[in-house]
């Protein structure tokens, strides 16, 4: 029963590096699959500091990364997809490709962590310009410039002097398919706007919200922090479009608490741009016949009670592929998930 | 019930020219066009005011705002003309909240006007940009140590028809007990010297062993404070403590609920550290001396002072005295204890009546006097002395003479004691 003790981890994310790291340490042996040549997921391509403690990305998860790779019970294959499975519980016969190379792994269960990807401003609606308008951009483009300490206007590469966020682009909106709020776009806006604010004091940075939704320790951890220490403005009202106005952005939306039309000059726009089920998590759903439940991400069964056990037996999901996560959910998910396989192949190991 | 409209519907009329509100977009340009926050940033950065910056919106404030029942006005809608560019420097905003301290009480956030009111005040003051009649009241209080601007020479004048023996310190030259500050109102004001002549004969009466200041006393200034005038409470301050270091005695009593916040949180900063009680606290505990011969067979409600509940956290020592007077019904109003309306005299309310009018549907005194008279009162009992004046006009104002008397818990503790000869009654 070789294969009872190995469980595949599909996605190296903060979800899927925890799974792996559990599932070694309860005495299993892992085999995590990684698309990309890089371990780290999400947080670690697109994001230079981490959302609330603002840490640098790469700094705060090596000890994640360390943990698999310095591994003996961890192999960790980068590069490498998963194109074909079949079996079941117990003795699950995957198909990996590795560079063109196709090898058939034996596992007795599976852990899918493959995430999510942004929401392209781009796509069906044109409303705030982000493929017509360089000065328009998401909070991905944001982290790759603050990554090389920068912020700038794209079109001059000069520093802006207002910068405005606009929330839930892509999220809560019924005609784009999106109905729900996915859930870390308001903290990590409320975490740029303190970096914007410390590397250029002098600017002025709005947030133009529906809602603010902070939840937990983020409401005095970054939200607090930005508006009182760092002085951020936020604005209840969300901007319903962009003109452009000579070297500017204008944008229009209604003041809520005002309760007036607003026409403002920007220099920078910054869509917090929201979550849907990367192109991997709808590739496994299809592989590994996982269903997709109504907001397109992976099913789970338990519903508030079980956040990791997909219907189909001996396959859990952790992270975001489950849904909009943040961090901490995901690498608590990636735990439990990885708990709950190892149990599932004990339970299973004890009936031959 | 008013509903809200939106303002091309509001029809105005100006000096007798009606205008259709559609002028009003004219005026005003509907679309918000810039947010300048160069009027945030500078009222943020006085010493004091950088709360107001906290304010995230969620209109707790103005659901408890006396001014806002009034007026379109709250700390909430203060932060969002600020965030604005409006500037609150130039804007009757900046006087008119009566630091009554009900935002304070349910702000999430503690966006503390108690401590941002004062320091912007005392910014526009500092530039000549305050009230005229804001300004005659600070005059006052500087040329003649009341804001009254009775001479300082009269200030002891109402003991000699007192009917008791009130001691001045300078006179006496022996220690007291208690050192009773008088404050202004109940030193000038007729109606504050009735009180003060109750007070005094009850004071007698208990054989309490006390003490004015008489014309080395001038006002406390706490109200001055907090409408921005804080060299000139600084003053006040400095020239009542070295009056009192003239004296001997065992503790403070006040008539006044803001010269009571003033001995408790503001004069220990230059140095004077007193016992201090308000009347109601001493004579609470006094009761068990007190002897009462007369009832009062009258349904009572009681106004709680916000500078005495509150700012200072006393709401039982009143109710106490009250529930031992004979005959006395006490019924509460709804607004009561910490949720009380204000009267509209704190925070220099008291010296701004006129220029508040013109952005106010009544006065916050006229609000108090229809609750209670709603809840069926005979009489409104108050402890603060700005408060017999300010609710003797509304009750004429709202048309209630006749249905409701304003009285100071002091007369009516002198007439069931037996100390007065009649209660003043409304009808």
């Amino acid at each position: 029963m070789a294969n009872a003790d190995t469980i595949l981890i599909v996605g190296a994310g903060p979800a899927g590096l925890e799974a792996a790291r559990t599932v070694a340490e309860l005495g299993k042996k892992a085999i995590l699959v990684e698309a990309k040549a890089d371990l780290g997921g999400t947080p670690y391509a697109s994001y230079a500091t981490l959302t609330p403690d603002l840490k640098e990305t790469e700094a705060s998860m090596k000890h994640m990364l360390d943990a698999v790779q310095q591994n003996p019970a961890v192999d960790v294959r980068v590069n490498t997809r998963i194109v074909k499975s079949e079996g079941a519980l117990g003795a699950f016969r995957v198909s990996l490709s590795q560079e063109s190379k196709e090898t058939v792994e034996e596992v007795g269960a599976i852990v899918v962590a493959t995430g999510f990807q942004h929401f392209d401003p781009g796509r069906e609606t044109q409303m705030y310009g982000y493929y017509e308008y360089d000065d328009v951009i998401t909070l991905v483009d944001a982290e790759k410039m603050f990554k090389e300490g920068k912020v700038v206007r794209p079109s001059t590469q000069e520093p802006p002097e207002k910068v405005a966020f606009i929330q839930c682009v892509g999220s809560r909106d019924r005609q784009i398919g999106n109905k729900y709020c996915s859930k870390v776009c308001c903290g990590i806006a409320s975490k740029q706007s303190i970096e914007i604010k410390r590397m250029l004091p002098n600017s002025k940075v709005f947030i133009f919200y529906i809602d603010m939704r902070m939840y937990g320790f983020w409401e005095d951890q970054i939200y607090w922090k930005a508006q009182e220490e760092y002085k951020v403005n936020y604005i209840r009202g969300i901007v319903t479009e962009i003109i452009k106005k000579g070297d500017k952005l204008l944008v229009k939306g209604e003041d809520t608490t005002m309760g007036r039309p607003m026409e403002v000059l920007m220099d920078l726009v910054i869509l917090s741009v929201g979550m849907e089920p990367s192109k991997g998590t709808i590739e496994m759903s299809r592989i590994f016949q996982i269903p997709r439940e109504e907001h397109g991400f992976l099913q789970v069964v338990g519903g508030p009670l079980d956040t990791v056990s997909t219907p189909v037996a001996g396959i859990f999901v952790a992270g975001a592929a489950a849904g909009p996560k943040d961090i901490e959910d995901s690498v608590s998910m990636g735990a439990a998930a990885a708990a709950k396989a190892v149990g599932v192949l004990n339970r299973s190991a004890l009936h031959v | 019930m008013q509903k809200a409209k939106p303002i091309e519907l509001d029809v105005a009329v100006v000096d007798g020219v009606e205008l259709k509100g559609s002028w009003n977009r004219m005026f005003e340009p509907r679309a918000i066009s810039e947010y300048d926050l160069s009027i945030l940033d500078e009222i943020t950065a006085i010493p004091g005011a950088e709360s107001l910056g906290y304010c995230y919106q969620c209109g707790k404030c103005t659901g408890v705002c006396p001014v806002d029942t009034v007026g379109d006005y709250s700390p909430r809608k203060i932060f969002r003309r600020t965030q604005l560019g409006i500037s609150l420097m130039d804007s009757p905003d900046l006087w008119l909240c009566t630091t009554c301290r009900n935002c304070l009480r349910v702000c999430p956030k503690e966006v503390n006007m108690i401590d941002i009111m004062p320091a912007v005040r005392e910014r526009a003051v500092l530039e000549g940009n305050a009230p005229e009649e804001l300004l005659q009241a600070f005059e006052n209080t500087a040329r003649y140590g009341n804001p009254i601007g009775e001479p300082g020479r009269k200030r002891a004048e109402w003991t000699k028809s007192a009917g008791v023996s009130v001691p001045i310190m300078s006179q006496k030259k022996s220690p007291v007990d208690v050192l009773w500050f008088v404050e202004c109102y109940p030193s000038y004001h007729p109606r504050g010297k009735q009180a003060s002549t109750a007070l005094a004969r009850v004071f007698d009466s208990l054989h309490v062993d006390f003490g004015i200041l008489g014309n080395e006393e001038k006002c406390s200034g706490d109200s001055q404070r907090m409408a921005g005038e804080h060299g000139l409470f600084e003053m006040l301050a400095e020239h009542n403590i070295k009056m009192l270091s003239k004296y001997s005695f065992n503790q403070i009593v006040v008539t006044d609920p803001h010269a009571y916040n003033a001995f408790l949180h503001e004069y220990p900063k230059y140095g004077g550290e007193y016992v201090v009680q308000h009347y109601t606290q001493y004579l609470s505990q006094r009761l068990p001396d007190m002897s009462f011969t007369h009832d009062i067979p009258y349904r009572v409600t009681f106004h709680d002072p916000c500078y005495l509940g509150r700012h200072n956290g006393e709401y039982d020592a009143p109710r106490q005295l009250l529930k031992a007077l004979p005959g006395v019904d006490l019924v509460e109003m709804g607004h009561c204890r910490e949720t009380s309306y204000c009267c509209g005299g704190g925070g220099g309310g008291m010296w701004l009546d006129s220029f508040t009018r013109d952005y106010a549907s009544e006065r916050l005194s006229e609000r108090r006097v229809k609750e209670a008279v709603e809840y069926g009162a005979d009489i409104l009992a108050v402890s603060c002395p700005y408060e017999v004046p300010r609710f003797e006009d509304a009750v004429k104002s709202t048309g209630n003479a006749g249905k409701l008397a304003v009285m100071d818990i002091t007369e009516l503790l002198a007439y069931a004691m037996g100390l007065v000869d009649s209660l003043v009654m409304a009808n």
